[in-house]
């Protein structure tokens, strides 16, 4: 009972008390996690990245993986069309002085000339710094293609984009029908017997000796489309329709480009060899005939394998990938651009320098297929060592990848789409008879393209 | 107008003689203090000022201008846009598929409209409220969807009209690549969406003609087709007339449905169904001459005015010939 | 049987009944009216490649669930997008109708000065291709800070000339200028006669306005999909363009968004469509 026995016993459950308190203090959980999933707008815990892309180039399970990084950041991602979003859209933005720019857009290639030619609408990405690692887009270069590099490069040198995927182009063909008809149908060998385009052309004439005369009313063909040759071949040049002369409006040369004609030429013997369908791609047709056999070839990217899966399951096993006549080739792939009215730019190229990392390239091709634009993956054995069973277990991560690394850096200008559209005009007028006289066709697509301004 | 029992100007009374001055409105309710218009007409006319009108001026400011909006740059260049339109065989090419689309789509669907609202116009019809509904559902029916519906339909080798066309012996139409048989494909889409639309206008419009006339001429011994000749037709004169101007107006403007068809603004690969509002389209977004466009889109609204003159007179001359 | 109300029974109007033709031609046209909406549900209950299928399935299929899954999936705010759409379909029609009303009443049966340049005027406004005003129409919304917002889809659609066109056809002929000059002698100003008897005459007829102008606002689609970039901002059709993948098309998945678009406003139809139906027919038993 003396004042000691009350003091040690206060004292020490006072301590308790307070070493609790401590305890709890020390020993709290992490700070709690919090929820932006709900976010629609910025608030004191969440800011908000707002992305324009089409379709998923932004893929799902990343932006589950970048939300366990960074719980603060919500993507809020909207999709659209193509034209919608690169063209309309952006324009207006930009027009507007950047008001409604997201804070990432992707710029599809096909847009990339043009884009190209107005830097001011997006941030030099050369000025960003990452909060990690404090990297700008000059220290990313040297992870990609230099090729694919060049389509977020400005007139001015200025980085407008970095690049996504890279589509490749190389040929899936119906080995079955191949082989019922005597043709060769291995892969080596059928890579071997059309490497070039003129053999590709003779090797599609013989496919069509051997249909039958109802084969051929019922529109039953070689390839699918001779219109998609135009740009396999345009790409495999060193120049295209622009030179680069430091001005925003570059230097046309495509009427003096032989690669342009030798392009359209190819084409057109190929139409004329009658190997094409003339089922325009991406049409319901199209879709139809991928799973009936219509047509036993078709020039494709990566990203196609994964298209032809879905709409024609039935043909799993049929299929296989040979190498693309004249080298390597292209279709597709995008740049994540910041355009110039993002508010949250420093946000925003942290993510991107995160999401188009290697590592994170190579978790997309795993889970959705579309091939890396990041060389340092392509000598990893998960990438090159990839056989698709629906292809005929075809070795496809080491096809595309021997095919990207052939191309060479082409400089695309403002008006390329627009030249894209007239040439392809004048090749359809070809396939679908409306004009005999090819010399006559291209002088038309000229002419047409000359109306570009 | 409608033949309503007392005819119109009849009743108004007598006034004494006024210097005349010619009236703005001749139909108007004289005893009505016009100046009320003044005010009800504000609202309209200051939202559609800002929100319809400027916009559109600006940009037909344009076509006096070589501009490129990015880069702020605006050149004066006068009539050139005009002289070079006036020159473009794509600008022609537009405006005869305009036309022909046109033509096509809108004479059988005001016929049908008429034919369907007529039926649907009879008391003894059973199940009306399930066949008015059904009218507006292509109304509703979502575009995206209708892209992807009517490009199966189509399709040359695999499309169900092709196949329907080959059972019956004859070659597989391309839809897409000729050139009247794409006006064909886009004439039907237009007649899908727009007839049951269309035959609602005409519903309400009927419904409004007094049984009165319908009773008397029964009586007078006309039989339907005579009823519908006699009462009915007049009684749509001015409906006739509203939806055919706006069906012109809307017509030569027609935009949504050769998009779908085509995918791009190019109106197919040899624009063989590139409309006016495409063509300005594929300008001001795929060429970004934005004064070029502006040019197309003035010379698409003289048309408009021009055509929908015509129309207005001709509509005026054949009615009044009826009644 | 309808809802037709005789005067006189007695003296029946000599209506024929609807010949066996006129049911076949309304059967065909709901055929054809509905067969793509079907069709929607088809291709979204069977799956992608129902696409490719000769002959195609014509029954629907067991897969709409995991459907409609994906598609709450690729886009949870789907449910907003309709809603959105509900709301400014709404509000748009309602300010159409009122404005054109007032307008379209001025026109009709008012007389002031430099009228006949102003209904020619709005008529030649009809003229004007919209698609030249998008890039300026943007600046002037994004001034006025409304740029992803449902704002930038309601204000720019408060007026319409159309629908003053519109109202100026009906109430030119619907409503008897003997009527209004009756009602002024009584004393009634100006609004007082608007309000009082125009306004219920032309009832019908403006629902059918503000039907069409729900309409347009909910079929419109190039327009918010510039201006909306948050999805939970979305309109349906907005939402509906959201299931888009990247190069390839998910027939299964789009059709299943558009189907899931179109059936709350069909549904929403059939309601309306009893209302619609008596509406009109009370007004021709009156008219």
């Amino acid at each position: 009972m003396s004042l000691k026995w009350i003091s040690t016993k206060t004292i020490g459950s006072t301590v308790a008390v307070l070493l609790a308190i401590g305890t709890l203090g020390v020993v709290q959980p992490a700070k709690a996690v919090v929820d932006c999933t709900g976010a629609t707008s910025d608030t004191d815990t969440c800011t908000v990245l707002s992305i324009n892309t089409f379709g998923d180039v932004i893929e799902p399970a990343l932006v589950t993986d970048y939300r366990k990084l960074h719980p603060e950041i919500k993507l809020s991602i909207k999709k659209s069309d193509l034209d919608a979003l690169n063209g309309t859209g952006l324009y207006t933005q930009c027009a507007a002085g950047g008001a409604g720019n997201p804070d990432i857009a992707a710029v599809e290639i096909s847009y990339s000339g043009f884009w190209r030619a107005y830097p001011q609408c997006f941030v030099d990405l050369r000025t960003m710094r990452t909060t990690v690692g404090n990297k700008s887009a000059t220290d990313l270069k040297k992870d990609y293609l230099s090729w694919r590099w060049e389509h977020g490069v400005g007139y001015n040198d200025a980085v407008i984009g970095i690049p996504t995927d890279v589509g490749g182009l190389e040929v899936a063909y119906r080995w079955d029908l191949f082989k019922k008809y005597g043709l060769p149908y291995k892969r080596d060998d059928v890579s071997k017997a059309w490497n070039t385009w003129s053999k590709f052309i003779d090797f599609g004439k013989n496919y069509m000796s051997k249909l039958s005369a109802s084969d051929k009313k019922a529109n039953i063909g070689f390839m699918d489309n001779v219109g998609t040759i135009y740009p396999a071949v345009l790409n495999q040049g060193t120049e295209k329709y622009y030179r680069n002369n430091g001005t925003d409006q570059g230097q046309l040369i495509f009427k003096t480009n032989k690669q342009v004609k030798t392009a359209f030429d190819t084409t057109i013997a190929a139409s004329k060899a009658g190997i094409g369908t003339r089922i325009g791609q991406f049409s319901s047709d199209w879709n139809v005939g991928m799973s009936k056999g219509t047509f036993a070839v078709m020039l494709s990217p990566a990203w196609m394998m994964d298209y032809i899966k879905g709409q024609a399951p039935g043909t799993k096993g049929k299929w296989d990938i040979a190498d693309i006549p004249g080298g390597g080739g292209n279709q597709g792939g995008s740049q994540l651009t910041i355009p110039k009215g993002a508010k949250h730019k420093q946000e925003a190229w942290d993510f991107i320098s995160w999401y188009l990392a290697p590592d994170q390239q190579l978790k997309v091709f795993q889970l959705y297929g579309l091939f890396p634009s990041t060389p340092s993956l392509y000598t990893d054995p998960d990438l090159v060592g990839y056989k698709d069973p629906f292809f005929n277990n075809a070795p496809v991560g080491k096809i595309y990848v021997d095919g990207v690394k052939k191309l060479k850096p082409i400089f695309e200008g403002k008006l390329q789409r627009c030249i894209d559209m007239a040439m392809g005009s004048a090749i359809s007028l070809v396939a679908n008879g409306k004009e005999k006289d090819s010399n006559k066709a291209f002088a038309k697509g000229i002419a047409d393209a000359d109306k570009c301004k | 107008m409608s033949e309503s029992a007392l005819p119109r100007g009849k009743s108004k009374p007598p006034t004494p003689w006024k210097p005349s001055k010619k009236l703005d409105n001749p139909n108007a309710v004289p005893s009505l203090n016009g100046r009320w218009g003044y005010l009800f007409t504000a609202p309209f006319f200051i939202m559609f000022l800002i929100f319809g009108l400027a916009p559109i001026v600006f940009s037909v400011v344009l076509a006096f201008f070589d501009v490129d909006v990015l880069s702020g740059i605006y050149n004066p260049v006068g009539l050139a846009n005009f002289t070079e339109l006036f020159a473009d065989s794509r600008f022609w090419n537009a405006l005869v598929n305009t036309f022909d689309i046109w033509l096509i789509s809108t004479i059988p669907m005001i016929i049908m409209s008429i034919g369907l609202a007529a039926i649907l116009h009879n008391p003894f019809l059973k199940g009306s409220t399930f066949w008015r509904t059904i009218l507006l559902v292509p109304n509703i029916t979502s575009v995206l969807a209708i892209a992807i519906v009517f490009g199966q339909l189509f399709g040359r080798d695999f499309g169900m009209i092709n196949i329907i066309i080959g059972a019956l012996g004859f070659e597989h139409v391309d839809f897409i690549q000729g050139t009247t048989s794409s006006h064909i494909a886009i004439a039907s889409m237009i007649i899908w969406r727009w007839t049951g639309y269309n035959a609602l206008i005409f519903l309400a419009a009927m419904l409004a003609i007094p049984s009165e006339l319908y009773e008397s001429a029964s009586l007078d011994g006309a039989g339907k087709w005579k009823q519908f000749i006699y009462v009915t037709l007049p009684g749509l004169r001015n409906t006739i007339t509203f939806v055919l101007i706006v069906g012109t107006i809307g017509g030569l403007q027609v935009f949504a449905e050769p998009l779908i068809l085509g995918g791009s603004y190019n109106g197919g690969d040899s624009g063989q169904f590139s409309t006016l509002t495409l063509f300005l389209f594929d300008q001001a977004f795929v060429g970004y001459r934005w004064g070029y466009a502006a040019a197309i889109g003035i010379a698409i609204t003289l048309i408009v005015m021009i055509v929908s003159t015509i129309n207005f007179f001709i509509t005026r001359r054949i009615a009044g010939d009826k009644s | 049987m309808s809802n037709y109300v005789l005067k006189n029974p007695n003296k029946r109007p000599k209506w024929h009944k609807v010949s066996f033709f006129g049911y076949l031609m309304l059967a065909l046209i709901t055929f054809i009216s509905i067969f793509p909406f079907y069709w929607m549900f088809i291709v979204a209950s069977n799956g992608t490649d129902e696409i490719s299928k000769i002959p195609p399935t014509l029954l629907p299929g067991p897969r709409f669930f995991t459907v409609v899954s994906h598609v709450y999936e690729a886009l949870p705010a789907f449910n907003q997008a309709l809603l959105n759409s509900f709301y400014v379909g709404t509000l748009v029609a309602v300010a159409q109708v009122f404005f054109s009303a007032l307008a379209g009443f001025a026109f009709a049966k008012l007389n002031f000065r430099g009228q006949r340049y102003l209904v020619l005027f709005v008529v030649f406004t009809m003229m004007l291709p919209s698609q030249l005003g998008i890039i300026a129409l943007f600046k002037e919304i994004s001034l006025m800070n409304l740029i992803d917002t449902l704002g930038a889809l309601i204000i720019p659609a408060l007026v319409t000339a159309f629908g003053v066109f519109w109202m100026r056809q009906v109430i030119d002929a619907q409503v008897p200028n003997e009527l209004l000059e009756a009602a002024s002698i009584d004393g009634a100003g100006v609004f007082r006669a608007y309000w009082s008897l125009v306004l219920p005459i032309i009832a019908q007829s403006s629902f059918v306005l503000g039907l069409f102008s729900f309409l347009a606002s909910w079929n419109d689609f190039l327009w918010p999909l510039l201006v909306l970039n948050t999805p939970e901002n979305f309109t349906a059709q907005v939402a509906v363009n959201q299931l888009k993948s990247s190069y390839a098309i998910d027939y299964a998945l789009n059709m299943g968004g558009a189907f899931l678009s179109t059936l709350p406003l069909l549904i929403l139809f059939i309601f309306v469509g009893r209302r619609l139906v008596r509406g009109v027919m009370d007004g021709a038993v009156k008219g």
